[in-house]
């Protein structure tokens, strides 16, 4: 049992703070916000010189070989900082699917590249309809088909909800390529040039004015060396990195609720009226308690996923109940602190709340909401053996029939004959 | 960070529940069990296992091996009491392994912990934390019982109530004015009071779920100077130290973990309209919800545990929500399991109609008090002060407050 980061995560948690700091202010986040992009290639470029698009690969493709926890380190200062980045569908969901499932070729062409920041990427994997239908994030919700012709696939249809879609270089689409009985064991990964004049993007209006499109594949022809890994077998490792993708998203939530809850506390001992400052109201008082007691939890829950993941060991357990807690929670600690603020955490121009409340909404939904990973927790649950049974004899003092109750000490057994002398 | 146990640890973990499990008698139903009118043979099953428990060491596994513990760490004594709570058992010395004998530890004098430690860790002694009185609940400086010296020794006068206790405590751990001062915790000292000294007498008071508790009458109760506790008007700087070495509140956590692994095979077992209810996607999501938020209470706990084995080097902790989350959940876990039981829920155990032999039921009426240490909010208003660092009106003002509020009625 350790609670706490060791020295190279805390030397990297100073690092990624001052390095964000510097390089995405408020200012920069507005920006972004408003811009076409979504992103700056040259802060990207920073990051691929900090070593973070590598973090977590092998040093053979020029990554650094790092752990899974360090990831979560940089990630939960990225949400501290609303670092708006394509780092999540470039390094996480795409690349290290790439790293699980692709060829040798692939991985040596496109992982190197993705760490020296020459290569965006982005998943193309929720559909209109299957989203509305609850089955965002299940094989069963993939209809786009892949159809084989001559050497070649045609893919044609929609996705929706695409990150980062607009910049990408290269989209991972999952597609349907057969009917068997498991739609698991149906799904077929193409990565698809983004340049291609079939593929048209369109950005959609968001809460968070994040950049997530919707994309057209229009009967687009795909050669077969663009499947990453296996035909029919791409379900499997993606379903793995979506894992470690929504754990990621928790520990974003974690850095971004962290500083809600400084904004919030800061305030409520700075803000005077009624010649006092307002954090001496109880009800004030109670919403600070509620968002630490938001944002600790949370912290917890995802810090053992992360370990669980960093450690290789399975984890379907923690990360869904990592998920289901964080998205609701960071929701709930936003919603707390815009009680405190009021008109202040409501104000666009200045306020910066409304910026962390807004992009709670894309975290708590991106990679399944809390519902989706309450029913993956209750898979779990009804796996679980019954509480073990005890060994030693009976010794028959628990079902004694109420008139031979009689309590062994004295005041309870005044009390008890009182009550029974009534009767 | 690191959420795993050592080999030794796990090895300790098995050899711990392999004790409780065989100990355990295979009829006792934890959270059935009728431990509110203890007959007389269900008093000496308790007290026996307690003492049985004590000879292995596992009361006090943190406790150094002279004052009749194992010696062993922080983190090992959680993973202990992690394995009681799964039992669902309860110790009759409760106050004293988690309350008073720490206090002992760490203030009393050598001949003190000579007197009173090995009763406790070998589960020969019953204690009990006798602070609340009618005028001082939330208010716990608000301390009305006097202790007035005489000669050799302390005379006490006044009363507790709302004492939780399950059989005839031998000591009662007391807090009592000594001096009236301004701030009132000032002059607070705390005594080791014989439960059967002359003049101390007991008052059942039937109460929700558990009856378990009683008023104490202290007459004229003479004390000796030997059972003073600490420094004179100290007492309730110790009571509140003290409460930092508390034991570990693993057992909580997986005292409650237990009561839902029964009741998710109740669900599987139990049909409505045909199915499982189990497979009804509301009781489903319930359950993963009550799943997560013990989750929460459990790695809170060890957070606490954990925080307090590094303490030399982290310092005093500045806050601790485990009370925070314990209080909500186990208000709203009986809640979620009734409503899925519907009319049933409010049948009691004993009743032929009764489904999962009425635990939820007394588990509803159980979490009416989660009061002890604290109501939910003192506990926010203590995170809120302590925690966050929010300001309070200053005690010093709490008097002219009250006269401005007096005047405008």
């Amino acid at each position: 049992m350790d609670f706490s980061l060791n020295e190279e995560q805390a030397k990297l948690q100073k690092e990624a703070r001052e390095f964000l700091e510097k390089e995405c202010p408020e200012s920069f986040v507005r920006e972004m916000e408003d811009g076409d992009k979504g992103f700056s290639p040259e802060l990207w470029n920073k990051m691929a010189e900090m070593g973070w698009l590598g973090l977590v690969y092998p040093e053979k493709y020029n990554g650094k070989g790092g752990s899974f926890a360090d990831l979560s380190v940089v990630y939960e200062e990225m949400g501290r900082a609303m670092l708006p980045s394509p780092h999540l569908s470039t390094v996480v969901l795409c690349g290290l699917t790439i790293l699980e499932a692709g060829t040798k070729e692939q991985k040596a062409d496109l992982l190197s590249k993705i760490v020296a920041g020459d290569l965006i990427l982005s998943l193309a994997l929720t559909e209109p309809e299957s989203s509305f239908d609850g089955k965002a994030w299940e094989a069963e919700g993939v209809n786009v088909r892949a159809t084989p012709d001559g050497d070649d696939y045609i893919i044609d249809g929609t996705k929706l909800f695409v990150h980062d879609a607009h910049i990408a270089d290269y989209l991972l689409c999952v597609t349907k390529t057969r009917d068997s009985a498991n739609p698991e064991d149906d799904i077929t990964l193409f990565l698809v040039d983004a340049s291609d004049p079939g593929v048209s993007c369109e950005i959609l209006e968001t809460t968070a004015g994040d950049k997530q499109s919707e994309v057209n594949f229009n009967k687009i022809r795909v050669a077969k060396e663009n499947i990453v890994g296996e035909l029919h077998k791409g379900w499997p490792p993606l379903e793995k990195v979506m894992q470690k993708g929504a754990v990621l998203l928790c520990s974003e939530m974690v850095g971004a609720g962290q500083r809600v809850l400084e904004i919030t506390v800061d305030y409520a001992k700075t803000r005077i009226q009624f010649d006092m400052p307002i954090g001496i109201n109880q009800y004030i008082q109670d919403h600070c308690a509620f968002l630490l007691s938001e944002v600790d939890a949370a912290r917890w829950l995802t810090g053992q996923a992360v370990w669980k993941i960093s450690e290789g060991q399975p984890c379907d357990m923690e990360a869904a109940m990592a998920k289901a807690w964080t998205s609701d929670s960071h929701e709930r600690a936003c919603w707390r602190g815009h009680q405190v603020l009021a008109g202040v955490g409501y104000t666009v121009d200045k306020g910066v709340l409304p910026l962390y409340s807004r992009r709670a909404k894309t975290k708590q939904l991106y990679l399944g909401d809390s519902a989706y990973h309450l029913e993956k927790a209750a898979r779990q649950i009804e796996k679980w053996p019954g509480p073990e049974k005890f060994r030693g004899k009976a010794v028959g003092l628990w079902d004694i029939p109420k008139e031979e109750q009689i309590p062994y000490w004295e005041p309870w057994k005044k009390r008890w004959e009182e009550k029974e002398g009534k009767k | 960070m690191e959420f795993g146990f050592t080999e030794e640890q796990e090895k300790l973990r098995k050899d711990v529940r392999d004790f409780f499990m065989n100990e355990m008698p295979e009829d006792f139903e934890p959270g059935v069990e009728t431990m509110f009118s203890l007959t007389k043979e269900q008093t000496e099953f308790w007290m026996t296992f307690q003492k049985k428990t004590g000879e292995k060491g596992y009361l006090t596994p943190g406790w150094s091996e002279e004052t009749g513990g194992l010696g062993l760490g922080p983190i090992e004594q959680g993973i202990v009491e992690e394995e009681w709570g799964r039992t669902g058992g309860r110790w009759p010395n409760f106050s004293g392994l988690h309350i008073a004998g720490p206090a002992v530890q760490v203030f009393g004098t050598e001949e003190q912990k000579k007197k009173f430690l090995p009763g406790i860790a070998k589960g020969e002694a019953v204690w009990n934390q006798a602070f609340t009185e009618p005028e001082a609940g939330s208010d716990e400086a608000n301390q009305q019982l006097r202790a007035v010296e005489d000669g050799d020794n302390y005379v006490l006068n006044g009363q507790k109530t709302f004492i939780t206790t399950y059989v005839k405590p031998d000591y009662l751990y007391t807090l009592a004015r000594t001096a009236d001062t301004e701030p009132k915790h000032r002059g607070i000292s705390l005594f080791l009071v014989p439960g059967d000294a002359p003049g101390v007498s007991y008052r059942a008071l039937g109460s929700m779920g558990f009856g378990t508790q009683v008023d104490i009458f202290y007459d004229n109760v003479k004390v000796p100077k030997e059972n003073l506790l600490g420094e004179l008007n100290r007492g309730f700087y110790h009571a509140m130290s003290a409460f930092e070495f508390e034991r570990s509140g693993t057992g909580g956590p997986a005292s409650a973990k237990r009561s839902l692994e029964e009741f998710v095979e109740f669900c599987k077992e139990t049909m409505r309209n045909g199915k499982p209810l189990m497979e009804d996607p509301e009781v489903r999501r319930s359950v993963a919800q009550m799943a997560i938020d013990i989750e929460v209470q459990r790695l809170i706990a060890w957070h606490a545990v954990w925080w307090f084995s590094e303490r030399e080097k982290l310092g005093p902790k500045p806050y601790d929500l485990s009370g925070f989350f314990t209080k909500i959940f186990s208000t709203q876990h009986p809640e979620t399991m009734m409503n899925i039981m519907g009319l049933y829920g409010q049948l009691r155990t004993g009743s032929k109609w009764a489904k999962f032999a009425g635990k939820v039921e007394r588990r509803w009426q159980i979490a009416r008090s989660v009061h002890p240490a604290g109501t939910l909010e003192v506990n926010k208003i203590v995170l809120a002060g302590r925690g966050l660092g929010l300001p309070r009106v200053p005690a010093k003002f709490n008097k002219q407050i009250a006269k401005a509020l007096g005047e405008k009625k």
